[in-house]
């Protein structure tokens, strides 16, 4: 039997017309990070059979980030959605993701992407590694199932590090690792036409409102404001060289170069 | 407008623009130049399915309905012209002709292979001396023993460089004026089947358009599209479809048109503002963007009455008129905009003016158009 393999994916906001952040397929896109791990998990289904099942938390709104995961070929689809969850930080968020990753075991991987494109924490697939008491590694840029367990690369500072990996585990996927696959028109048609994308509450997660939502996240966003950059024009004098000289002194003293 | 959409029809556009935006926009400018069909390109909107948008999927085909055809040639003409063009004539006019009159046989030998874009295919009605008028084609198909021995000149063959399926109309019986007219399906490769030069032309020169001329070509009987006498049934069920793709490519170019327009007018600065906030600019601007809103309601609500199996006729003739005019208009103001620069091959609004203006004129000009919807105001 093939691995199954969970991939948890988020609908991240591109536009907030009028400052609005209403989330609809208008307004909101798959994290462009998560792609490479949906690839990843569908890659290993393609060679090895399995199956890939994807979550995802959100509103209703967002079940289309799902139905374009089947359109791309997995086999299962569960949007967590509950009006308990909303304003959920990312220790809440990844109570909820564990509370259903747990009811879908057995599992061989959990994927994620390295990050999402409009909150950029990266603390998702880390903290519902340990909720779920999995090894973690993140970054991950090549897996290679072996017969127990797997071969995982990640590359860190110019050197590439080579991990052997017991599982059921918990990776996140480097951006660039794999270049996600295009939706074709028949997977479109069959994701929207036949494809079921199931929708849990909370009461089916097992959970309480206290463990997730405003009420279960121990970070609060206080105010969002936008950071105006300023840029600033120097001119520098005297010869060429004395120039380049003072150009890069300025660069070494900011920092740009070493 | 995507309030006409559903969120399938979204995810269809969503998929095709970034497929476009990164397969095509590095390459439109270069393909126009030198005239070069993308193979590489193709090859992959065959995978995914461009090929064969409303076919069945028993067939191999996408299954989708008519919006969502609309879309994907607005999206792709949006980047390439071209190649909108090469996609819209292939499914409207080539396959979706051999899905709805062909027998079992004849959909399992050709759908499939279209469907999957590992075939191209091509409609090849238009004659030197034959034009709008459809009835008067003098190209012949003879009929001796198992086969027709045909005899054609087939001209402005859209795909016809590249089209390995090729709809050929022909008169099977002389003596039958309209009825006498049938379709007979020419394979490349039949010896007789020859593609002339392709033409050089003012735009949508990515697509690989040609003569197509059939001399003492002996076809199988059995490749007759349904049966002898139907072939003006044929062709104008065809291009009845065919319009909606066409106006789409239109609606496709006059949007890109805005959008560089658009981005033009806010960076370009004359006495001392972006020229946007010049009310002359400002005022264009506005009338483009309402012109190709409309324009694109017009081609989805033909899309949409296609799909609730209502009369269409009129509707895609008119949102072919209309989109059609409006591409030419749009394209027009982008280059006026762009002042001295538009006129320049450095930047893209000229190939949308060369692309916009032959949608005036193909499948149906636009005053045969106004003749289609002429005649259906003074029947009401």
């Amino acid at each position: 039997m093939g691995p199954h393999i969970i991939v948890c994916i988020k609908s991240v906001l591109v536009h907030a017309p009028m400052g609005r952040s209403v989330r609809t397929s208008d307004s909101c896109e798959l994290n462009p990070f998560d792609r490479p791990a949906l690839e990843a998990a569908l890659r290993i289904k393609d060679e090895q059979g399995g199956s890939v099942t994807v979550i995802s938390m959100g509103p209703d709104s967002v079940i289309f980030t799902l139905q374009e995961a089947i359109a791309m070929g997995t086999d299962r689809a569960i949007l967590l959605s509950d009006p308990a969850l909303a304003d959920s930080d990312t220790l809440a968020t990844s109570t909820a993701l564990a509370a259903a990753i747990k009811k879908l075991a057995p599992f061989d991987l959990v994927l994620f992407g390295s990050r999402t494109a409009d909150s950029d924490t990266g603390h998702v697939g880390p903290q519902t590694a340990i909720l779920l008491e999995l090894p973690f590694l993140g970054g991950a840029y090549m897996i290679e199932r072996k017969e127990k367990g797997l071969i995982i690369e990640r590359k860190v500072d110019g050197f590439r590090e080579r991990f052997e990996v017991i599982t059921p585990a918990a990776i996140t996927i480097h951006s660039s690792a794999f270049d996600p696959r295009d939706l074709n028109l028949t997977g479109i048609r069959f994701a929207y036409d036949e494809g079921d994308v199931e929708i849990w509450r909370l009461g089916e997660l097992g959970l309480s409102p206290e463990q997730v939502g405003d009420a279960g996240s121990p970070t609060k966003v206080l105010s969002l404001s936008r950071v105006d950059r300023v840029r600033k024009c120097e001119f520098l004098s005297g010869s060429t060289e004395e120039q380049a000289t003072q150009l890069v002194q300025r660069l070494v003293e900011t920092g740009t170069i070493f | 407008m995507d309030t006409f959409l559903s969120e399938k029809n979204k995810a269809v556009r969503r998929s095709v623009r970034a497929f476009c935006e990164r397969e095509l926009r590095p390459i439109a400018k270069e393909i126009d130049h030198e005239a070069s069909f993308p193979w590489e390109v193709v090859e992959k909107m065959g995978k995914l399915g461009y090929f064969g948008i409303q076919a069945p999927k028993e067939l191999s085909g996408a299954g989708l309905d008519t919006l969502s055809y609309a879309v994907v040639i607005e999206e792709i003409s949006r980047l390439c012209a071209g190649l909108g063009l090469c996609v819209s004539v292939h499914n409207s006019v080539a396959l979706y002709p051999i899905v709805v009159f062909g027998n079992e046989e004849q959909k399992k030998k050709w759908v499939p292979p279209l469907a999957t874009g590992q075939k191209i295919g091509a409609f090849c009605l238009t004659e030197p001396n034959v034009g709008s008028d459809a009835s008067a084609i003098e190209s012949t198909a003879i009929r001796e023993g198992d086969a027709y021995v045909v005899n054609a000149n087939k001209v402005w063959v859209t795909n016809g460089g590249v089209a390995d399926i090729c709809l050929i109309f022909v008169r099977t019986d002389p003596e039958a004026g309209r009825k006498g007219i049938s379709v007979i399906v020419a394979e490349r490769g039949t010896p007789g089947f020859v593609v002339g030069d392709l033409e050089d032309l003012c735009g949508v020169r990515a697509n690989q358009v040609s003569s197509i001329r059939l001399y003492d070509c002996r076809i199988p009987s059995s490749h007759i599209l349904g049966k002898e006498g139907i072939g003006l049934r044929i062709g104008l069920t065809a291009l009845d479809s065919g319009r909606i793709g066409i106006a789409a490519q239109a609606v496709g170019i006059a949007q890109a048109a805005l959008e560089e327009a658009v981005q033009y007018a806010k960076q370009r600065r004359q006495f001392g503002v972006p020229i946007a906030q010049h009310q002359a600019i400002a005022m264009m601007l506005a009338d483009m963007a309402t012109e190709v809103t409309a324009a694109r309601v017009m081609v989805y609500r033909a899309a949409i009455l296609r799909d609730q199996g209502k009369p269409y006729s009129q509707a895609s003739a008119m949102a072919k008129l209309y989109a059609s005019e409006t591409s030419t208009k749009v394209t027009d103001k982008a280059v006026q905009i762009h002042g001295g620069y538009g006129y320049s091959k450095s930047y893209p609004v000229e190939r949308y003016h060369r692309d916009a203006r032959v949608t005036r004129i193909y499948e149906g000009t636009s005053e045969v158009h106004r003749m289609v919807v002429a005649r259906g105001v003074l029947e009401e």
